[in-house]
């Protein structure tokens, strides 16, 4: 049979892609990127307008993918008559999968800072860092009332941030949560009056799905010099500070996240019935790929792809969940901020209850969904809901956190994107029509 | 004219004569008696009221400075001379005037070198004076030649308690605890004024302050933001527990205090502070070697 030539130059991109992306060219990459990363070479700073560059070729697509993404998988679950099982099997596993990282993430930190804890040469140093980093004022306040700074209410908190009151504004400034919700709701509207009139542009969104994953295929061929290009800076921003005072909080943080990203693997090759290493080699893509951009949304064209193309999970579940998911549910961030609270606890000698880490779990999940809309330092401030309520202090942690997070960033990521491609392998299996196409 | 006429009027005239002595006498008394604190703090001009002129017939500028050490802006040398900017301060304001300065060093606290000064035993006094109401009844004061905001170290975990989920600032805005200040300082004034709810509790020294406050015996500790930070930057390991806050719109005006007459000395000292302005800064006063000499 004769193939079109753009099907075949299409083919032969992907076959590249795939040559290139193999977990070896990938892992080779990695262990690259942290070698230069900890030798912190100087040449290491003129990577970084590379690597930024490569974060720029990425998010071209990722606003006009969701958009035509999510509909589609509105339709097609709507259509099907699938949806409502299909949302309750979800909702079923992100619930079980809260629950299971919230409490993985307060038992293992919390077990090894009960075995060790920070002698009195790391509390010299880690005060030390909070003199250095916080220029040793902490908190700024006057006495009259009238001189007091205006504290101004967050313009959107809460619920109201989700809304898009102007979808303009908030694809001109990239707001994604917002853009997620307009297009789940305009998907419902669009099947609703598709049903009346028989009219749509569904062909169109196809077409610009089709596109946008054209374009994701080219930029796809560079991941393994993206790796290298924003994981090593990343990583050599670490001072030494990071490896001796709080080597304590990234063991534990480590350690746990390590579980984690195993655990997310495994569980999907126990669901899809497939070996592990296969599972693990497939999901290293999108997982790296957010450990190097520290973009989880950068990551959904790909995660998509390898979830339906490599792993042949069912498309609905993937196309209804994966979108939301990764954009709004942040595994790694409940970690984190229970590993931090567990550690600023631990410095200043309080204990936690069995009842204080369930309060904990509860209180860092919550403090998660507080991150929406909010990326790199910026998300550490919902940490305050977590540590106040144990009587810690905020001003502390913070200080010490910046020190961490290049690394815990990268971690962060790994965790959001790895996790949620756990949930609708789980919810949905191995699918029996694989293709994007088919299943529309 | 009889004899007895005569006997009389001698007597008449003399009575008057004593009764006009007497008046001057008592005159000359009450004039002298009136200027008797000037005398006494001039030695050179009496009748005069203490100024510059006075000191500069006394060739010799006193100085109250408080008998302990005040990390970088005074302190005694292993020799025991004085040392330190504000030493230094007085020197040049010695020099300006031509006259020999004297240190009278045995202020016990902040309070006591403004009392030497409003008592006359001393021409000026610099030890860390912060301006206050009570203190400006009492002596002048310059311009000041620093200033530094207020600040607090605080419990971390007992505000944070108290707090209840709340940003520190406020509970702190608010304070009703237990505030530690040294005994004798413009703080024990501050202390009552802007934390009118908080149990002033006044410790013989800072050193004394800062035991309390790490004995838990108050929940924080008030002074201005160059001793707090100095606290922080000597024992980083305290940075763990204990929290520093600024005052924002609440300042310590570092200032010399000067006799109450001497208006002229006054203008003298804030022309020399004028010309010598930015010497003091609280940057440079925390890298200072002479902080370092903390006990």
């Amino acid at each position: 049979m004769k193939v079109p030539q753009g099907r075949g130059v299409d083919n032969s991109l992907k076959a590249l892609s795939r040559t290139i992306n193999q977990p070896a060219i990938t892992l080779a990459a990695i262990v690259l990127a942290l070698v230069l990363g900890v030798m912190r070479l100087p040449f290491l700073q003129y990577l970084r307008p590379v690597g930024d560059f490569y974060i720029a070729l990425l998010q071209i697509c990722v606003l006009p993918f969701l958009l035509a993404t999510i509909p589609l998988a509105v339709r097609s679950a709507m259509d099907g008559g699938s949806a409502p099982g299909v949302l309750r099997s979800l909702l079923f596993w992100v619930l079980i999968t809260l629950v299971a990282v919230a409490s993985v993430s307060a038992i293992i930190p919390s077990l090894f800072f009960d075995y060790s804890s920070p002698d009195q040469q790391m509390i010299s140093h880690i005060g030390a860092l909070l003199g250095r980093s916080a220029d040793t004022i902490d908190v700024e306040f006057a006495v009259d009332p009238r001189h007091a700074a205006e504290i101004k209410g967050a313009a959107d908190s809460g619920i109201v941030s989700l809304i898009p009151t102007n979808i303009f504004a908030s694809l001109s400034s990239n707001d994604s949560v917002r853009v997620l919700v307009f297009a789940v709701i305009f998907g419902v509207g669009m099947v609703l009056t598709e049903r009346e009139s028989g009219k749509s542009i569904f062909d169109a969104l196809r077409h610009i799905q089709s596109v946008c994953t054209l374009i994701f295929d080219w930029f796809s061929l560079l991941v393994p010099i993206g790796i290298v290009a924003l994981v090593a800076p990343q990583v050599a921003l670490l001072g030494p500070d990071a490896f001796t005072a709080l080597t304590l909080f990234a063991y534990a943080f480590l350690a746990t996240s390590a579980v984690l990203l195993l655990a997310a693997p495994m569980l999907c090759a126990f669901a899809l019935r497939a070996s592990p290493a296969s599972v693990f080699g497939a999901l290293l893509k999108p997982v790296m790929l957010g450990a190097s951009t520290r973009n989880s949304l950068v990551c959904v064209p790909l995660a998509l792809d390898t979830l339906k193309n490599d792993l042949k999970v069912k498309d609905e579940p993937c196309d209804l969940y994966l979108p939301i998911g990764i954009a709004t549910i942040r595994f790694g961030t409940i970690l984190y901020f229970v590993s931090a609270t567990l550690f600023i606890g631990t410095l200043m000698g309080r204990h936690f209850s069995l009842i204080d880490l369930g309060l904990l779990a509860v209180f860092s999940v919550g403090a998660s969904f507080a991150t929406l809309g909010l990326s790199g330092l910026a998300a550490l401030a919902p940490l305050a809901i977590v540590l106040r309520p144990f009587g810690l202090s905020y001003e502390v942690a913070v200080p010490l956190m910046i020190i961490i997070d290049p690394l815990a960033d990268m971690v962060r990521t790994m965790l959001n994107v790895a996790i949620n491609c756990m949930i609708p392998t789980l919810a949905g299996g191995r699918g029996t029509i694989p293709t994007l196409q088919l299943s529309l | 004219m009889s004899t007895l006429d005569w006997s009389g009027s001698i007597g008449h005239t003399a009575a008057m004569f004593f009764r006009r002595l007497f008046g001057a006498v008592t005159l000359a008394l009450c004039i002298a008696l009136s200027s008797l604190p000037a005398v006494a703090q001039s030695p050179s001009r009496p009748g005069l009221p203490r100024d510059v002129q006075s000191i500069i017939d006394a060739k010799v500028l006193r100085v109250a400075v408080t008998r302990f050490d005040l990390p970088s802006f005074h302190v005694r040398g292993p020799d025991g001379r004085l040392l330190g900017p504000e030493i230094e301060m007085a020197q040049q304001i010695g020099r300006a005037l031509g006259v020999s300065v004297d240190f009278v060093d045995n202020a016990e606290s902040f309070d006591s070198v403004v009392d030497y000064v409003a008592a006359g035993r001393a021409d000026i006094g610099i030890s860390k004076l912060s301006q206050t109401y009570n203190r400006l009844k009492r002596v002048r004061f310059s311009e000041p030649y620093v200033t530094l905001r207020h600040a607090l170290l605080f419990n971390r975990v007992a505000i944070a308690r108290e707090a209840g989920g709340q940003p520190p600032a406020a509970v702190l805005q608010k304070y009703n605890g237990r505030l530690g200040v040294i005994a004798g300082s413009a703080y024990v004034d501050f202390a009552h004024r802007n934390f009118p709810d908080a149990t002033v509790v006044e410790a013989r020294n800072w050193d004394s302050a800062i035991q309390s406050l790490l004995s838990g015996q108050v929940d924080a500790i008030y002074r201005d933001e160059f001793e707090i930070r100095r606290i922080l930057k000597n024992k980083p390991a305290l940075n763990v527990q204990f929290g520093s806050a600024v005052i924002t719109d609440q300042n310590a005006l570092l200032s010399i205090a000067i006799c109450d007459t001497c208006s002229k000395l006054e203008a003298f000292i804030n022309y020399h502070i004028g010309m010598t302005r930015g010497e003091f800064s609280l940057k440079e006063l925390l890298s200072s070697e002479l902080g370092k000499q903390v006990r």
